[in-house]
């Protein structure tokens, strides 16, 4: 009821990972100013963290000139995500195909290691790998349009991290690793936060501000 | 060393043994100098003593108490655990309030954070010769904590000023030992002028450690200096 | 030769106490003390905590040696970083007794309360007591001042006793 409701009136195309997404939000979270000629590269524009009930709980732009939404904009931005990330989840018709073919490769891995360290004389196996979980689907990961570039990163909580960059920003991955590692430090570990609820850390606010401005500045 | 082994359990009802046998007394004390234990184990028990804490209090006040009360008798038992360690020669008990603070600042501060506090100064206002105060730059317990602004009086490194009180009480010199953020408003009085400034910048947890004498230590220090 | 050892808090107030005899020169590890005036012991302890609070400040030395005597009852202390004291009374054998003895154990710890010997002897003592009481103390169910009731600590006390006196 509710991804029908986040996505009402918009035309959502969205193929996970084969083609280059492209997906219609609108209005865009935010825009470059592109009058200032100086300034089109900035690096990483904004984060925005998303709780797992689709609730926004962190927002925060890096450098000066970007268009701002308003606060309630912003609320719904998020939701509408989350609701668009879910449905891309599920949008998946290599799915069943796909896991019955991993299966088939790991069995055949297993066969083969097996055979292998018989020949070698090791024999010290651990009894085999346990089968493993397929990973879960996970939806939108990249979203690129004329002006930014959105990377979203889904934790296993299901927290969603959104950081928005510029089109040619390089090594997005290891940012977004960077600030989940800055969240599970000076969020999760802080007494006074409360799970899933809006981030107030001036400690969190300050270490993400010194690194972005970090990688902005290297650029 | 068979007639060490514990006894059973018949000759003391109602006490029991670890099933291996081994008491807290067949366990050595001393510990390897690289032994280290992981700082995100501590930051995530820390918060929880934080929030066990922080259940139905009604002042700040009242939270950084509880705190101390937390630190306290680690403080008392790690007196006599570092002294134990510390090899014959220099096995003194502290007699006067600059052998016991120096014992903090080093001793203590080594074996808790793995380095010495930053900074031991006396009050300079000559009506209270009985504050003295430890600074540390940046508190290993307040790494990973931000203090929302309706709590700006807190400091959870209260927890460690009640290690330090402990360590002053166990000692036979009872002080009251309060934390105080630095970082925001001012650095310490003492330090020097443009270096004052730039410390506020570099250290926004700077913490200060109030230690505040029971007048009968003075007192005693007066009597023993004559003596 | 006969020993008390009590260990007092930091209120004066008694932790641990224990009764043991001499185990060299074939002592059988019994204590000794004369029936009727065993339970001056106590006492005896309890004022001497008087002298030791004057010399603890005097030395950060937490070896206080022997500091008090009570006709033939000599007091030794150990004060710990945390201000709890060890204290140890020993009594030679009675006079005649001694005399007998003299022979052939002028230089014991029995016949010389006060000799260096005797003070090494119960330096090593104390300190192996030491390294037992903080043990006891990393007890996180321990507190300042409690009663130390365990009964491996005990054992370990008195076998610091057999070992050294």
């Amino acid at each position: 009821m509710r991804l029908t409701a986040s996505i009402r009136g918009k035309s959502v195309i969205c193929e996970k990972k084969i083609t280059k997404p492209s997906l219609a939000i609108s209005p865009l979270p935010i825009c470059l100013n592109t009058e200032d000629t100086n300034n089109i590269r900035r690096g990483v524009i904004a984060l925005l963290i998303i709780n797992k009930a689709g609730g926004l709980i962190y927002n925060r732009t890096f450098g000066e000139g970007l268009n701002q939404l308003n606060s309630n904009d912003y609320l719904v931005l998020a939701g509408t995500f989350h609701g668009v990330h879910a449905i891309t989840a599920r949008l998946n018709p290599l799915r069943e195909h796909q896991a019955a073919h991993y299966y088939a490769q790991q069995q055949q891995q297993h066969h083969h290691s097996a055979s292998g360290s018989i020949g070698a004389g090791s024999g010290g196996g651990q009894g085999g790998p346990l089968p493993s979980r397929p990973e879960p689907p996970s939806g939108l990961e990249v979203m690129e349009t004329e002006n930014f570039r959105l990377q979203c990163f889904n934790t296993q909580t299901g927290t969603k991290f959104l950081l928005f960059t510029d089109t040619m920003q390089a090594n997005v991955d290891v940012a977004m690793r960077k600030v989940y590692e800055l969240y599970a430090d000076y969020v999760m570990k802080n007494p006074f936060y409360q799970l899933e609820m809006p981030v107030r850390c001036d400690m969190f606010d300050r270490k993400l501000n010194s690194y972005i401005r970090e990688i902005n500045n290297s650029r | 060393m068979s007639n060490m082994t514990p006894v059973k359990g018949k000759e003391q009802p109602g006490l029991r043994y670890p099933s291996n046998g081994k008491t807290i007394y067949h366990r050595p004390l001393n510990r390897a100098k690289t032994s280290e234990l992981s700082q995100a184990s501590f930051a995530y028990l820390f918060s929880e003593m934080v929030g066990y804490a922080s259940k139905r209090i009604v002042s700040i006040q009242d939270l950084e108490k509880r705190l101390n009360t937390q630190g306290h008798p680690i403080g008392l038992k790690l007196l006599d655990l570092l002294l134990h360690r510390e090899p014959a020669r220099t096995q003194t008990r502290p007699l006067t309030i600059i052998t016991l603070l120096h014992l903090i600042k080093q001793q203590l501060w080594t074996h808790l954070f793995g380095r010495a506090a930053d900074g031991l100064e006396k009050s300079s206002d000559p009506t209270r010769p009985d504050e003295y105060m430890i600074i540390d730059n940046e508190p290993l317990v307040n790494r990973y904590i931000s203090v929302p602004r309706d709590m700006s009086q807190l400091n959870c490194a209260a927890f460690v000023a009640g290690i330090i009180e402990g360590v002053c009480d166990g000692s036979a010199f009872p002080a009251r030992v309060t934390a105080h953020s630095v970082g925001k408003q001012q650095a310490a009085p003492a330090a020097e002028g443009e270096e004052g400034g730039e410390g506020k910048e570099m250290w926004p947890g700077r913490t200060v450690f109030l230690v505040k004498f029971l007048p009968e230590v003075l007192e005693r220090e007066s009597f023993l200096a004559k003596g | 030769m006969s020993y008390y050892f009590a260990i007092v808090g930091t209120q004066d107030n008694p932790l641990f106490e224990h009764e043991f005899g001499t185990s060299k020169q074939g002592g059988d590890g019994m204590s000794r003390f004369n029936e009727a005036a065993r339970h001056m012991n106590q006492f005896i302890l309890h004022s001497s905590l008087d002298i030791v609070e004057e010399v603890q400040w005097g030395t950060g030395q937490m070896y206080l040696k022997h500091v008090d005597k009570f006709f033939n009852n000599y007091v030794s202390c150990y004060i710990t970083a945390g201000n709890i004291k060890f204290l140890l009374l020993h009594q030679p054998m009675t006079p005649n007794s001694a005399a007998a003895a003299s022979s052939r154990s002028s230089t014991s710890i029995a016949a010389n309360p006060t000799s260096p010997q005797t003070e090494e002897a119960v330096r090593n003592f104390f300190v192996e007591v030491y390294e037992n009481w903080v043990k006891t103390i990393m007890n996180p169910f321990y507190r300042v001042n409690m009663e130390v009731r365990s009964p491996v600590f005990r054992q370990r006390v008195a076998a610091a006793g057999r070992k050294y006196l």
